[in-house]
């Protein structure tokens, strides 16, 4: 890709998010004339960037958008929930494009179709479009195939059906009309605006939205309903979508890679090349969740061996990576699906204060570089030992403080705001709370806060599953929430926090809280924990259980955020990042969930001791003090060791059992008990070591391939003698 | 009339519901918003009538006739109001 494509890409991507931000904040609030300013002026930006890199359909479309704004900016058009869909329509489909021009590096052909329609949506005057005209707001239709996510193979049209509020009074019906639709294969009905309540529901008035998943082709579809054409917004559907195994653009260039290798047939070692690139081909697919595609190429593998041939293969290879370049064009021309929002822009912008700092540590570390080269030119010279030692050692101290320097300054610039991950929330909350029909305001609060690019950029799926869960479950319908007397409008809080070395990012509802009772009678019906438990359990810890594995109480009644994966998913996701999840919650007020991460999840500072003749490194957040413990002083209580610490009594481990290492007891004669004291998981614990070594700032290296399961450890980091220091997950170890 | 009350205080949907029913389905819930419909003898209910029901959210009785009611209409209308979507 060329450095124009990439430029436009960054810079289109940054007002993307700007103006998504600037729309939703005035349909907040529709008065704020900096907000349509400011919305205006991205969308001319972008309409501008789009004819220096010569992409008309993109001017068309910016411009078009740009448009509306102007008339609302004159006051000619009020701002309405439909205009500001329309204008985040266009930035979807701006989206799409982007995505599709960073995977093949060149301006997508132009889908006339998606462009037509939007320009001509956003043209319509505002006469000609009543609140309910607008039936094809893009928001829904990916929240509906998600829904319904394992009908979706048989599906070819999926439709939502707004009825005119006065279509009872022309005797339409339209359950009546949907009925005739064959191969239904999902049918919701949500209101329009709200339930109200019973008595001041106009009867007569149609409050209802019909979405529709059918095995019918869109034609079909079209026929039965082209009475209210106009009220209706048909989908077509690819007859078999790609489903869960997706190709990543690094998958298939492996897989073109294994393909290239393979199709070298004359070349010598040919059968066993084959074998290696079918092999990586094979676990490719398989992790790509493309089990079926990893079979038949396994099969073709197996033919192309005993051929000598690698036309099988090849030819299987072929299969599995042409389909997902006709998705790739299905894409471009609009299909919400296959473009997810959610995907993190790669390029990092970085403050030049922080690249500066940069530049001139690596002028001051070459200055030490001449000074040492210097000094090893005096000491061939034969120069007085002593001061040569003197300079030496002054030189190693400078050297020790720019590392350090240097270190600080790399992991700064990973150091991202969380807004970064927070700026995506606002959009994905209003399209939920339409999809659900509950009214929902977003609170974004700490958006600066900052913490370690990967925890940011890891942070959003686990955010996004806990604001589903919030919405879906938390949150009343409007009705419910007025009866219990409450603001109609749900609240919910994304707030991020520093707290020392940690960030704690915060998700409050203001809904009807978890009741312990269900949590209870649901865990015992899954097994999570017998009932007898359960009952002794204070509420707060059954309140937790919701992070137990197996226990989803979303995948049994709603399709919203039950997708198979419930919140112990959010748990290990939290997990890996070194952090935890709690959850509390008032009854009827609401819940609130709390991320606890580590600011950085690189450096980690860690104190050494020694067992068993190995060294192992102790989190120093987790050890509140070294201690040495006369023999005389540890007593017995049954099996386990225990001492007495200021009137504290703490099970005293040896680390040396914990880690299944050496026999107890040995080399514990007469010598005091060299014991660290550290508190993690909720509780303290004494551990005893053999030596207690230093402390240090290691860069962790979280395990991998077969250790990546053990428990306990939670990664590892070379030492300065070349051994390798295995840092203890003492959460795990102690748990 | 094909919406009435029975004996026992249940409001009876029977056979094909019009829109009219849709007021007179709303004045019975109004008055005894615990009374549960039984619909088991309803052939075809008029959308009007469904959104009734999707807003008062009655304790529904047995499911309807007709297919499409069954299969479709009845999961949203029977899904009480505290999972509601």
């Amino acid at each position: 890709m060329n450095d124009l494509l990439e430029q436009f890409l960054i810079e289109c991507r940054e007002l993307v998010e700007a103006a998504t931000q600037d729309l939703l904040a005035l349909e907040a609030a529709p008065d704020e004339k900096e907000r349509i300013d400011s919305a205006f002026r991205g969308f001319h930006t972008l309409k501008g960037a789009a004819g220096i890199v010569e992409f008309p359909a993109m001017g068309q479309v910016m411009h078009a958008a740009e448009d509306v704004l102007a008339s609302v900016r004159g006051g000619d058009r009020p701002v309405s929930a439909d205009l500001i869909g329309d204008c985040l329509s266009c930035l979807d489909l701006l989206v799409q494009w982007l995505d599709a021009i960073a995977e093949n590096g060149a301006i997508p052909v132009a889908p006339d179709e998606a462009v037509t329609s939007l320009v001509a949506r956003l043209a319509r005057s505002p006469a000609d479009a009543g609140p309910e005209a607008r039936v094809d707001d893009a928001g829904w239709l990916a929240g509906f195939l998600d829904r319904h996510r394992t009908l979706l193979r048989q599906a070819r049209a999926a439709f939502r059906y707004v009825p005119d509020a006065d279509c009872f009074f022309r005797g339409e019906d339209p359950l009546a009309l949907v009925a005739r639709v064959p191969g239904i294969l999902a049918l919701e009905l949500s209101p329009r605006e709200p339930w109200p309540p019973l008595e001041e529901l106009n009867p007569f008035e149609c409050n209802l939205i019909v979405t529709v998943l059918t095995a019918s082709s869109p034609d079909e579809t079209s026929a039965v309903l082209r009475s209210v054409s106009g009220q209706v917004a048909i989908h077509p559907l690819a007859e078999s979508p790609a489903g869960d195994g997706d190709l990543s653009p690094d998958a298939r260039k492996v897989l073109e890679e294994q393909s290239r290798l393979a199709a070298n047939g004359a070349a010598e070692g040919f059968a066993g090349r084959l074998g290696s690139s079918g092999r990586v081909a094979i676990n490719v697919l398989r992790h790509a969740g493309m089990a079926e595609a990893a079979e038949t190429v396994s099969l073709a593998l197996a033919r192309s061996q005993s051929d000598n041939n690698s036309e099988a293969f090849l030819a299987a290879l072929r299969t599995v990576l042409e389909p997902p370049a006709e998705a790739t064009e299905s894409g471009a021309a609009g299909d919400p699906l296959a473009a997810p929002r959610t995907r993190a822009a790669r390029a990092l912008r970085i403050d030049v204060e922080r690249i500066d700092a940069l530049v001139s540590l690596a002028g001051e570390l070459t200055a030490v570089k001449n000074a040492v080269g210097h000094s090893a030119q005096r000491a061939r010279e034969g120069v007085d030992p002593d001061s040569l030692a003197r300079a030496l050692k002054d030189q190693h101290a400078l050297l020790d403080r720019l590392v350090a320097e240097l270190r600080r300054a790399v992991l700064e610039i990973r150091v991202l705001p969380m807004r970064q991950t927070f700026q995506q929330f606002p959009r994905l909350v209003r399209e939920m709370a339409r999809d659900l029909g509950k009214p929902v305001r977003l609170t974004i609060e700490g958006e600066t806060t900052e913490a370690d690019k990967a925890t940011v950029e890891a942070l959003f799926e686990p955010l996004l599953h806990v604001l589903r869960n919030a919405l879906d479950h938390g949150i009343e319908s409007a009705a419910d929430r007025l009866a219990a007397d409450k603001p109609a409008t749900a609240t919910v809080v994304l707030r991020a926090t520093r707290e020392g070395d940690q960030v704690i990012v915060e998700v409050t509802d203001d809904g009807r809280g978890i009741d312990p009772a269900v949590i209870r009678r649901v865990a015992a019906e899954r097994g999570v924990a017998t009932e007898a438990a359960l009952a002794e359990m204070p509420d707060a810890a059954v309140i937790e259980l919701i992070f137990a594995p197996g226990f989803s109480t979303a995948a049994a009644v709603t399709g919203l955020s039950g997708r198979g994966v419930g919140m112990d998913a959010v748990r290990s996701a939290v997990a890996r990042l070194g952090g935890r999840v709690t959850v509390s919650s008032q009854p009827g007020a609401g819940t609130s969930v709390r991320f606890i991460l580590p600011f950085s999840v690189l450096m980690l500072r860690v104190m050494t001791v020694e067992v068993g003749g190995q060294v192992f490194g102790i989190p120093i957040d987790a050890v509140i003090e070294t201690i040495r413990v006369p023999r005389d002083r540890i007593s017995r209580a049954g099996a386990a060791s225990v001492i007495v610490l200021r009137d504290r009594t703490l099970p005293l481990i040896p680390l040396a059992d914990l880690l299944h290492l050496s026999e107890p007891g040995e080399a514990n004669d007469g010598a005091d008990a060299r014991v660290v004291v550290v508190s993690a998981a909720g509780q303290t614990g004494a551990l005893e070591v053999e030596k207690l070594g230093e402390r240090m700032d290691v860069m962790l290296k979280p395990m991998e391939g077969l250790l990546s399961g053990a428990t306990g450890l939670a990664g590892t980091t070379l030492l300065g003698d070349g051994r390798v220091l295995i840092v203890l997950d003492l959460q795990e170890l102690l748990a | 009339m094909t919406v009435r009350l029975a004996d026992d205080g249940a409001i009876m949907l029977e056979g094909n519901c019009p829109v009219e029913d849709a007021e007179t389905l709303a004045r019975f819930l109004l008055l005894d918003p615990s009374a549960a419909v039984d619909w088991r003898t309803c052939e075809k209910a008029h959308a009007a009538v469904i959104q009734i029901l999707l807003t008062a959210r009655p304790l529904m009785r047995g499911s309807p006739r007709s297919a499409f009611l069954r299969d479709w209409v009845t999961p949203v209308v029977s899904r009480s109001p505290a999972i509601q979507r």
